[in-house]
């Protein structure tokens, strides 16, 4: 899980810092946009809902003859970004010896948190990392989902931070 | 088939990156509120600022420009704003953003393979009534 302020947190592998994750992950956004045709839509190189939606809609649509849209880059086959994320944070775990069952006690909150995160970011048009991209792209509908995003963050964590006090 | 083979080579690459440096883009600003921790601050902030540098740069040495975006009109921005807020508010509250969210789903996690159930459907319900509705609404 994502305690706050876990400094120690590896038993073994690669050890990787935030700063150099945010690094990696702009140049791979970008990259994939500029040279390897991940668009139209400008921008795209990362988005963990609309590449998701992306992929669920086309297979709902091939399936049960639907017809969602999806991206125009995802409309032969979808993006697959979603898919390499979790094959290779699998990786990821599995090699350093991270991978670990957790339980869950809140089942249908993590489902409803999960339904209006995907429903708040395509009406964003894209979660926290690519409205992050849309902004560095000088996409002013970016700036503006990312200027109400912090906002969003900072109130639910006051939130969380009084009910935990109380 | 290059931008598929593209993104899922980018996603091997940063889900590997992303479950090495547990990054996440809500959880760099709840740590520095809650115990003032730029771990994951630093990471936020230095992907703005990588992209920010490294769009106009994959431009000059031979890749596609990003097009023009324009001025959006009012209804967009509100309909981007508030889609913003609510993607930060109950990323907070589901203890991290979607990205982190599949991070953690794939390394056991089992309250977060429940929540890409609800970003699965949730897709779904979105094209299906929520944004038909919103339309009518507006417009």
């Amino acid at each position: 899980m994502t305690e706050p302020g876990r400094a120690t947190r590896t038993r073994g592998g690669l050890r990787v810092t935030g700063l150099q994750a945010g690094v990696v992950m702009a140049v791979a956004a970008v990259v994939a946009g500029a040279f390897f045709a991940v668009r139209p839509p400008d921008a795209y190189g990362i988005c963990m809902a609309c590449h998701g939606r992306d992929l669920v809609a086309w297979i709902t649509n091939r399936t049960a003859g639907t017809r969602f849209p999806v991206a125009p880059v995802s409309l032969v086959f979808p993006l697959l970004t979603t898919v390499g994320v979790v094959v290779g944070a699998f990786l990821a775990a599995v090699t350093s010896g991270e991978f670990r069952w957790r339980r869950t006690s809140h089942p249908t909150r993590s489902f409803v948190h999960g339904f209006l995160v995907m429903n708040f970011a395509l009406l964003a048009a894209g979660c926290s990392t690519r409205l992050l991209l849309r902004a560095a792209a000088g996409d002013w509908l970016g700036v503006a989902g990312v200027g109400a995003m912090i906002p969003g963050i900072v109130l639910a964590t006051v939130w969380l931070r009084r009910r935990a006090l109380r | 088939m290059t931008p598929v083979i593209a993104s899922l080579v980018v996603g091997l690459v940063i889900g590997f990156v992303g479950q090495r440096s547990r990054m996440c883009f809500v959880a760099g600003i709840r740590d520095f509120i809650l115990v003032r921790d730029t771990f994951l601050l630093k990471g936020l902030i230095s992907f703005l600022a990588v992209a920010w540098i490294a769009f106009p740069v994959s431009g000059l040495v031979g890749g596609t420009h990003v097009g023009e975006f324009g001025r959006p009109d009012l209804v967009s921005v509100a309909l981007t704003a508030l889609g913003g807020l609510g993607v930060g508010y109950i990323s907070v509250l589901a203890n991290g953003c979607p990205f982190r969210q599949h991070v953690l789903a794939a390394q056991g996690t089992a309250g977060s393979m429940v929540y890409l159930g609800g970003f699965a459907v949730g897709a779904i319900v979105f094209h299906a009534a929520v944004y038909p509705l919103l339309v009518g609404w507006v417009l």
